[in-house]
């Protein structure tokens, strides 16, 4: 009886809790789901986020918890069906967006509230440092007289719907190589097997900057600091303003707001730290931080772009 | 030789070269439990290295790695059981020579043969590293078909028992291979709505399955045979005595030397991997012990406890180790999927392999090429140690309760391959399988090289004709990929020699009605 009105007593207890919400939150430990397997890009930035994260929260820790298979889509459907209390956090990648529509995913993107975004990367033509070609005019001058071979990760990912927008918005061809893990593509590039790559910045800066690929051009709105000298797509005659694949948080529909607002807020904390943004850079991913609004922002853009691409090219299932 | 100095002394600092021989001891460990292997160690260690300096952490994890590859022959000889998959070869003459009652000396052929593939390999790693990563370069989409026509080729000359279910073992490999989103044509296959599938059968779970299920299905029908012809179930084979004589060991040299190049060979070429090494470097073997050894007086026959078949895939194996960080650490290509988890380690503490690694953090990276190594000079004597301590008390308890207990194992094993309890059915019904095969006495080894062979063969397949534009002559074209042509015509010469070998025992068959004396059917 006694344990039964203990139990009655606890469970009353953490209806008020759930009800008074932000006020002690966190009251637990935080499981921040990565779906994929560790020692990836999502597991190790989120690996050096939780470690700054955990010196700025008291009495609860935040813990990476990897979930992976099917290509991510396990962990990202398991943190949709999660408890929507802040409790379970989702290492969100733009995948999110598009693997209901090319994986058959159950969720959907508005199964999730975004919390903030953490790194933003931006696709790059790259080619081999003993290419022809060496400016992005070149380039797509030399694809509008024959397919070029480019090397991506598979059919329907980011840097795949990428190289279908360009050659959208000018008349490029483009030979399509599908080359599973980073490791194979820039086997492919570096000996001259393909004439070209779409990467991600992040992936391409640590082998440009010894000189063995060259980046033409970055489908960014502004150039990047360590490399003054690429144009961006729209400087080098390519009309797309950002083609970038995104890491954030997101937690499940349904999470009250100021919970949002708190996980919110000690990621841009964690970003303020000086230790963790040299951390990052290092690690090859450029910190930085949007709050969840402009987030959403970013969400919806790209959800816009893909969808137009993903229908334009039959490539939904 | 500046560099080489530096890189051992980062090693020698105290704590860091003591991490190395606690992970060659944990590596042994890690490859001698069935359903645990070097890959799922790394992605349990990997989130811990985080709190430790980095010279400590890649010294643990070199000394796993290397150490992994060689413990995975005493379970596989012991109990046929395989530790890792890169032992399936060495369960078969390893068992073998152990049911003689020379278990030790199967053993001790094993760690010897690793330590002496592991040493070669790492030599390679410091002498030729920038050497190698430039031929490792020109493999592109043409040369990796070929490489893969070659390896699945390499079993051809090992079924000369039965060809029929050979190629129906390689054909379940390779249509159990096209699970998943194609890679080509991103559509899904087989996936049966199951995100589980979309990237194919998680292969981890799949291979505990195929050699660690099965087997213990095997010794569970044993104990069973047993128990019920009212005998008492015998116990496991005794280790007795460790040594093997030099007689032996210079026998022994030229395999040595042959799995041992082949291994670096295939560890340097990125996405080759540790299977295609041994079944390669076993069936060079097993040409060499027909010609020179079989049927002579006092000689197995092969499969039945011939040194060879212990000494070649053990050699290769760990031949691979080092090497597959040629191609990491010069260009930032991982050479196989253990060496990829590297990347994983190396990121958490802000380092990036390839170039850069030598220019900004050169202390680590020529610690970890000196770690190799020191990590194999350490293995010897720890293998022994390990052999004398810990195998000596775990190999005596009961069969029925070992069973249960690496049962249990490698279905946790399965699971921690991304912590799905999917995992636990794939690895379940994966070991069915293979039992079943076994009744069916189909081979499993093609079946596993068609497994990991398969979505290889088919994207660099359909990758070479998309930028040949349909052109099949680039496979053998001599001036713009010579290595492929070699490599296919090398395939067909397997091809060849196997289908006169049929041909021959088919006509001597036929020729046996009259008394034939030098006709042995090998």
């Amino acid at each position: 009886m006694k344990k039964a009105i203990a139990l009655l007593a606890s469970c009353l207890m953490a209806g008020a809790v759930g009800a008074a919400a932000a006020a002690d939150f966190p009251a637990k430990d935080i499981d921040l789901i990565v779906p994929f397997a560790p020692g990836g890009g999502v597991d190790t930035t989120s690996r050096i986020i939780v470690e700054t994260a955990n010196t700025l929260i008291e009495g609860a820790e935040l813990n990476v918890v990897n979930r992976a298979g099917g290509g991510g889509v396990v962990g990202q459907t398991f943190a949709s069906k999660a408890a929507p209390d802040g409790y379970t956090v989702l290492a969100m990648t733009s995948s999110v967006v598009t693997n209901p529509k090319l994986k058959g995913a159950s969720y959907s993107i508005d199964d999730f509230l975004p919390v903030g975004l953490y790194n933003l990367d931006p696709s790059v033509i790259v080619v081999p440092a003993s290419s022809p070609f060496e400016t992005a005019d070149q380039f797509i001058a030399a694809a509008k007289q024959a397919p070029l071979n480019i090397v991506i990760a598979g059919i329907g990912t980011s840097h795949h719907m990428g190289g279908l927008a360009i050659q959208q918005v000018t008349d490029a061809q483009f030979n399509y190589i599908p080359t599973k893990g980073f490791g194979q593509q820039l086997q492919a590039v570096l000996g001259g097997h393909a004439d070209g790559a779409l990467w991600p910045l992040g992936e391409a800066a640590n082998h440009a900057k010894t000189d063995s690929v060259r980046i033409l051009a970055i489908a960014s709105d502004a150039r990047d600091e360590a490399f003054p000298d690429v144009p961006t797509y729209q400087e080098a005659g390519i009309d797309i303003e950002i083609w970038a694949t995104f890491r954030g948080w997101s937690v499940p529909k349904g999470t009250p707001d100021d919970v949002v607002t708190m996980l919110s807020g000690l990621l841009q904390k964690t970003y303020e730290s000086p230790a963790y943004k040299k951390k990052m850079s290092e690690a090859g991913y450029k910190p930085v931080f949007r709050d969840a609004k402009s987030f959403k922002q970013i969400i919806d853009g790209y959800a816009v772009l893909t969808s137009n691409i993903i229908e334009e090219s039959g490539l939904a299932k | 030789m500046d560099v080489i100095a530096l890189g051992f002394s980062t090693l020698f600092a105290p704590g860091v070269i003591l991490v190395l021989a606690v992970g060659v001891f944990a590596g042994l460990i890690v490859g001698s439990i069935p359903g645990i292997n070097d890959n799922i160690a790394f992605a349990m260690f990997i989130p811990f290295s985080f709190a430790i300096p980095p010279e400590q952490a890649l010294a643990l994890m070199v000394g796993v790695y290397c150490a992994a590859a060689a413990g995975g022959a005493i379970p596989a000889i012991m109990i046929k059981v395989p530790g890792t998959a890169s032992a399936l070869l060495t369960a078969v003459d390893g068992n073998a020579m152990a049911r003689q009652g020379k278990a030790g000396k199967a053993l001790s052929i094993a760690i010897t043969s690793s330590v002496i593939g592991g040493i070669a390999s790492s030599l390679v790693l410091l002498v030729f590293a920038p050497t190698l990563a430039l031929f490792a370069l020109r493999f592109g989409y043409v040369e990796n078909f070929a490489l893969a026509i070659l390896g699945l080729s390499s079993v051809v000359g090992l079924l000369s028992a039965n060809v029929l279910k050979g190629v129906i073992s390689a054909l379940i490999g390779l249509l159990t291979a096209t699970v998943g989103f194609s890679l080509v044509t991103g559509y899904p296959r087989y996936t049966f709505d199951s995100v589980n599938l979309i990237e194919g059968i998680p292969f981890v779970p799949l291979l505990v399955g195929l050699f660690g299920i099965a087997a213990m299905f095997e010794l569970l029908v044993d104990i069973w045979n047993e128990r019920r012809s009212g005998k008492a179930v015998s116990g496991l084979p005794l280790i007795g005595s460790l040594k093997f004589g030099w007689a032996l060991a210079r026998r022994l040299v030229p395999v040595w030397s042959l799995s041992a190049t082949i291994g670096n060979l295939i560890g340097v070429l990125p996405g080759a991997g540790m299977l295609m090494a041994i079944f390669l470097s076993y069936d060079q073997a097993a040409r060499r012990f027909r010609r020179r050894f079989a049927g002579k007086p006092g000689e197995k026959s092969w499969g039945e406890g011939a040194p060879e078949g212990i000494a070649a895939p053990e050699a290769a194996n760990s031949a691979v180790t080092a090497s597959s960080m040629v191609p990491l650490l010069s260009l930032g290509i991982p050479g196989n999927s253990t060496s990829a988890l590297f990347i994983g380690a190396l990121a958490i503490h802000g380092m990036v392999p390839g170039p850069l690694l030598f220019t900004q953090h050169g202390h680590i990276a020529w610690m970890i090429i000196v770690a190799f190594l020191i990590a194999n000079l350490i293995l010897w004597p720890a293998a022994f140690i390990v052999l004398k301590s810990v195998s000596r008390s775990v190999f005596a308890i009961p069969k029925e309760a070992l069973v249960g207990v690496i049962a249990l194992l490698c279905l946790l094993g399965a699971y921690a391959d991304g912590a799905n309890s999917f995992n636990i059915w794939v690895a379940l019904i994966a070991g069915i399988v293979a039992y079943g095969m076994r009744l069916a006495q189909i081979p499993l080894g093609p079946a596993i090289l068609g497994l990991v062979l398969g979505p290889q063969l088919e994207s660099s397949l359909s990758n070479a004709l998309s930028i040949s534009g349909g052109s099949w002559l680039i496979f053998i074209d001599p001036v713009n990929h010579p290595i492929s042509a070699a490599m296919l015509a090398l395939a067909s010469l397997f091809w060849l020699l196997a289908i006169y070998g049929w041909w021959r025992q088919s006509r001597n068959r036929s020729l046996a009605t009259r008394p034939q004396s030098d006709s042995s059917p090998s």
